[in-house]
């Protein structure tokens, strides 16, 4: 046994309601309560620092087919001004590189560096499942998990379209995250990518399929009830319709709607949050989104803020990513159909800050951040990389958290936006305490991990201790120090340790009659040998590189 | 016949490791006349004359040091010993799966290796094509279900994939109107085509060469005039407007010098389809472990295959970090070579030091330099010992069953051994040298 006491430092525990200086006391990876003098192994003095739980990003690119496929698009992003990049000088550091679309190792060690511990990978193919776990072991020290993607596949659609009973959706569904040992389900474009696959380049919320005559709305609806049903704790992770396009706030609200109430998670709704007003026919939408987040308890977003410079941006949706691969820069882009199941598209984007839409996207995402009021709601993502790069953290903190920076940046931005956009008039600052939330407290419940996102007795010891500063972003760069379960890993922006993360999944109940169904059909539809498709616990284990398993607990079944 | 199975192998199941279409619908492979490993009911030349090249059963085979058998522990010891004294390695072959590559990359990270695919050059045509202008690709699912135009290019690549084919769906009742086209097809194809119920299929000779031949096609799909009437490539081009879901199936290695030309021209063509049809492309490619180090060296480093983590930082360089021609100039001095798939496989010969992983009957060219060979046996995914490797698709990462449990060790092993001993006997040098 041994004993790590951090004291003098600032807890900042939202989870537990805790904002004072007090002393957190680490034994074997967990969280103690201890007596003040109680004798310790090492003592570390963190006076005027703040600590926080680890920092969990529950909405990353950061393995899997596309994201492989966006570092064989862009060489020019593991280069520097088109030289090799320096190997590292510190001998725990494997050489990797990339800018917005780095090695599994680098996005490992930069994570960490500024003070996070787990990383969720949102859109996993259940083809692509062994891929995903694989590139998400190779991310050191992270613990990890990722949603499996369901909605496109021509199964479900066509159990929907036959009128099928719920049960063996559910079952389905179950089965789905049970093979690929998921964390969660992700719906990307709600029917659209299978929709494009047979011609069809737009789908409204309740426009039907050209195929199977099925409509977004059914399958949002089937799969958010699945998922109560199955007691699976985080919500349907929902990519809405219509991405990126002029207007597509009607679609967003239509989703809420379809959802009727249902647990929904939306996802990067900075690009689902676009109105039509203006001489552009493109205007900030986010005082409705916000409003209808507001009044909706059933509904958690994360942001997907953009951010200016180079980035590529990674997605199941081939239906938008075709229509935006007009805009690819550089002038270059990838997609896929895939399996029966899923599609992809890589577009290389650079955002401009003199870009009206560039510049109208950055005011609405922060807009976004703003005008929510319930931060256990709003999850600060990037959407990394479709965004910008998660290592913009930091930056997205500043200008959260400083109200005159943000306006500095602002002033930079096309004059249209500078000038009229809502964000001007947006006074609110963000607190230590609700930065804590949106970036571990808020995704720790989001995805139902009870030890991990706060600084509780029996927490995981995953903590980050930032040295205060009245620059937020210099705060959040390079903490002082970062453990991963009761381990430093990380000290002053320097990795010191490079401990294999674990993996995280659920395991909900389900009739396993329903593999007969799938058997039958993978055997006329699919290509791979439906025995060799589920991950098994041993597998899963050296897939990952021997990390820890962290299976997940399911809800009591539709609470 | 009596398969030996595993605790972790299904009971009825098995992954061919032996092409880039990684078949598993297949009864695991059993010891046939002459003791060699077959496959019984299933008619790939292909997979039947990889497996012939495996006894039924384990075998013992030594490692062996300048062709004199020696134990792992020594012949580890020698492998680190030339890299410890090699400025610039060659790793190549590279005919390993995820596990293997996985440790290959510490070694090739600790030494500075360039690290280059046996196959590296039809490998990079793919590669270049897709930094350069990326691409629409699909998998075997979707041409299966979907696909009621398939379009081979330059033949049915039936020495590369048997049952390229069949995996295709070509002669299922999937799709109601199936319909093939060889463009460049031999009468031998055509023929076989004509005895598959439930399609049509035609043959399209090529106009001039391949590049010419998809310079024409890309012209008449996207509606620009010709001089010349071309009535054969016309009518393909309008059946690729009118299908439903066209695919372009090539294969990398059919290609010529310069085939990375015909990638770009046919991905021209399939995103020219897709601004008002649907259409993509499948490459056949990536075989022999090739396409799995590729994908794992991209994920780790962030750069693909021809690369080094050298002086000067990572390099990525497809042309300067070809192996052959690197070796042919002389510009190393040292070679590991991995072959864990291809007993026949061909080393190039050189006077380096040599450290080769691989099957146990993989013949090595002998040299006179006097230069260390070490030969460690390694075990074979999928035959041995599990693993996983990309199908050509680079969407599916499939799982490989032991036939058997194998005495030799895996190449993740022998290579997570190697880096060890290699980071010992530099830290021991140090240490001699009196540095901190």
């Amino acid at each position: 046994m041994s004993t790590l006491r951090l004291r003098g430092g600032r807890i900042i525990d939202p989870a537990n309601r805790i904002e004072e200086v007090r002393d957190l006391v680490v034994r074997d990876g967990r969280i103690i309560s201890a007596l003040a003098h109680e004798p310790v192994d090492e003592d570390i003095d963190v006076p005027g620092c703040v600590i926080m739980a680890g920092g969990i990003d529950m909405h990353t690119h950061i393995g899997g087919g596309k994201v492989n496929l966006a570092r064989l698009l862009l060489p020019e992003d593991h280069r520097v001004n088109g030289n090799p990049v320096a190997l590292p000088d510190n001998p725990l550091e494997l050489p990797s590189c990339g800018g917005c679309t780095p090695g599994t190792l680098a996005t490992g060690y930069r994570y960490v560096e500024m003070g996070y511990t787990a990383a969720f990978e949102p859109a996993m193919m259940a083809c692509n499942a062994r891929h995903t776990h694989m590139e998400m072991g190779d991310t050191p020290i992270l613990d990890h998990g990722a949603y499996v993607m369901l909605g496109n596949d021509e199964l479900l659609l066509q159990m929907l379209a036959e009128g099928r009973d719920f049960e063996q959706i559910r079952d389905y569904t179950a089965w789905t995250i049970h093979a690929s040992k998921a964390m969660g389900v992700k719906v990307v474009n709600p029917g659209g990518i299978s929709a494009f696959k047979f011609n069809q380049r737009k789908l409204d919320v309740d426009e039907a399929h050209r195929h199977w005559q099925v409509t977004p709305r059914q399958v949002v609806q089937t799969l958010a009830r699945a998922l109560r049903e199955l007691g699976v704790p985080h919500p349907l992770h929902i990519h809405g319709s219509n991405l990126g396009v002029a207007g597509n706030i009607a679609s967003t609200l239509d989703t809420i709607k379809a959802l009727e109430g249902l647990p929904g998670h939306l996802t990067h709704v900075q690009f689902h949050a676009y109105g039509t007003e203006g001489a552009k026919k493109f205007s900030s939408a986010a005082l409705q989104l916000a409003e209808a987040v507001n009044s909706n308890p059933n509904i958690s977003i994360d942001v997907g803020q953009i951010m200016f410079g180079q980035t590529v941006t990674a997605s199941g949706d081939t239906m938008r990513q075709h229509a935006q691969s007009a805009f690819a820069n550089p002038r270059k882009w990838i997609g896929a159909d895939i399996e029966c199941e899923a599609g992809c598209g890589v577009v290389p984007f650079r955002y401009r800050e003199q870009s009206y839409v560039n510049a109208l996207q950055w005011a609405i995402g922060l807009e976004i951040f703003l005008l929510v009021d319930d931060p256990w709601r709003v999850v600060l993502t990037t959407d990394h990389p479709n965004g910008g790069p998660f290592t913009s953290y930091p930056h997205l903190i500043k200008l959260l958290m400083d109200r005159s920076f943000r306006e500095e940046q602002l002033a930079k931005l096309h004059p249209d936006v500078a000038q009229h956009c809502a964000l001007r008039s947006i006074t609110r600052e963000l607190s230590l305490s609700e930065i804590a939330i949106m970036t571990r407290a808020g995704p720790a419940r989001l995805l139902g991990l009870a030890d991990r996102g706060h600084l509780g007795t029996g927490a995981a010891a995953d903590i980050a201790v930032y040295r205060e500063h009245d620059d937020r972003e210099r705060m959040f760069t390079t903490p002082e120090f970062v453990f991963k379960d009761g381990q430093l890993v990380a000290r002053a922006g320097r990795i010191t340790a490079v401990p294999v993360g674990g993996t995280h999944f659920v395991e909900p109940e389900f009739d396993r009659g329903i593999e007969k169904t799938l058997r039958k059909h993978l055997a006329r539809h699919g290509s791979v040998n439906f025995d060799h498709i589920a991950i098994g616990h041993d597998e899963l284990c050296s897939c990952c590189n021997g990390g820890r398993l962290l299976p997940t607990a399911c809800l009591e079944a539709g609470a | 016949m009596s398969p030996v199975s595993t605790s972790s192998q299904p009971a009825s199941g098995w992954t061919c490791p032996f092409c880039p279409l990684l078949c598993d619908d297949m009864r695991p492979p059993a010891a046939a006349a002459g003791g060699a490993l077959a496959l019984d009911g299933v008619d790939c030349p292909r997979a039947q004359a990889a497996l012939a090249t495996f006894a039924a059963v384990p075998v013992q085979a030594s490692p062996q040091l300048n062709g004199k058998d020696c134990g792992l522990d020594t012949a580890i010891d020698a492998a680190a010993r030339v890299l410890a004294a090699s400025r610039q390695p060659l790793f190549s072959g590279l005919g390993t799966d995820v596990a293997g590559a996985r440790a290959l990359y510490r070694l090739a990270c600790e030494t500075g290796a360039i690290c280059d695919a046996a196959q590296g050059s039809s490998l990079m045509q793919g590669v270049r094509t897709q930094q350069d202008h990326g691409g629409f690709s699909t998998t075997l699912a979707e041409v299966r279900t979907r696909a009621d135009l398939i379009v081979f290019i330059g033949g049915l690549h039936s020495a590369i994939a048997p049952r390229l084919l069949l995996r295709c769906g070509v002669g299922d009742d999937i799709v109601a109107t199936r319909h093939v086209v060889v463009l460049g097809g031999s009468a031998a194809e055509i023929a076989m085509l004509a005895n598959i119920p439930g399609i049509t299929a035609e043959a399209l000779p090529l106009q001039g060469d391949l590049f010419e031949t998809i310079a024409l096609l890309g012209a008449l799909v996207a509606g620009r005039p010709l001089r010349e009437v071309h009535p054969g490539l016309a009518a393909l081009a309008a059946r690729l407007h009118a299908a439903s879901y066209a695919v372009l199936i090539g294969a990398t290695s059919a290609l010529p010098p310069q085939g990375a030309l015909v990638i770009e021209g046919l991905q021209r063509t399939v995103a020219e389809l897709n601004r008002r049809s649907r259409a993509a492309m499948l490459w056949l490619s990536g075989g022999d472990g090739a396409g799995t180090v590729n994908q794992v060296f991209s994920w780790l480093s962030g750069l693909p295959l021809r690369s080094r983590a050298g002086p000067s930082g990572l390099e990525h360089d497809p042309l300067r970090f070809d192996g052959r021609r690197l070796l042919a100039d002389g510009a190393m001095d040292s070679l590991l070579w991995i072959s864990g798939f291809d007993a026949g496989q061909v080393i190039p010969e050189t006077p380096l030091a040599r450290i080769v992983l691989g099957h146990p009957a993989l013949r090595i060219p002998s040299h006179s330099s006097g230069a260390d060979t070490v030969f460690i046996p390694i075990s074979t995914p999928g035959i041995g010992s599990a693993g996983h490797l990309f199908r050509t698709d680079g969407s599916v990462l499939l799982p490989l069953f032991a036939v058997y449990q194998d005495c030799l060790p895996a190449a993740a092993e022998v290579l997570g051994r190697i880096t060890h001993a290699l980071k010992a006997l530099r830290a021991l040098k140090a240490v001699q040298e009196g540095q901190p």
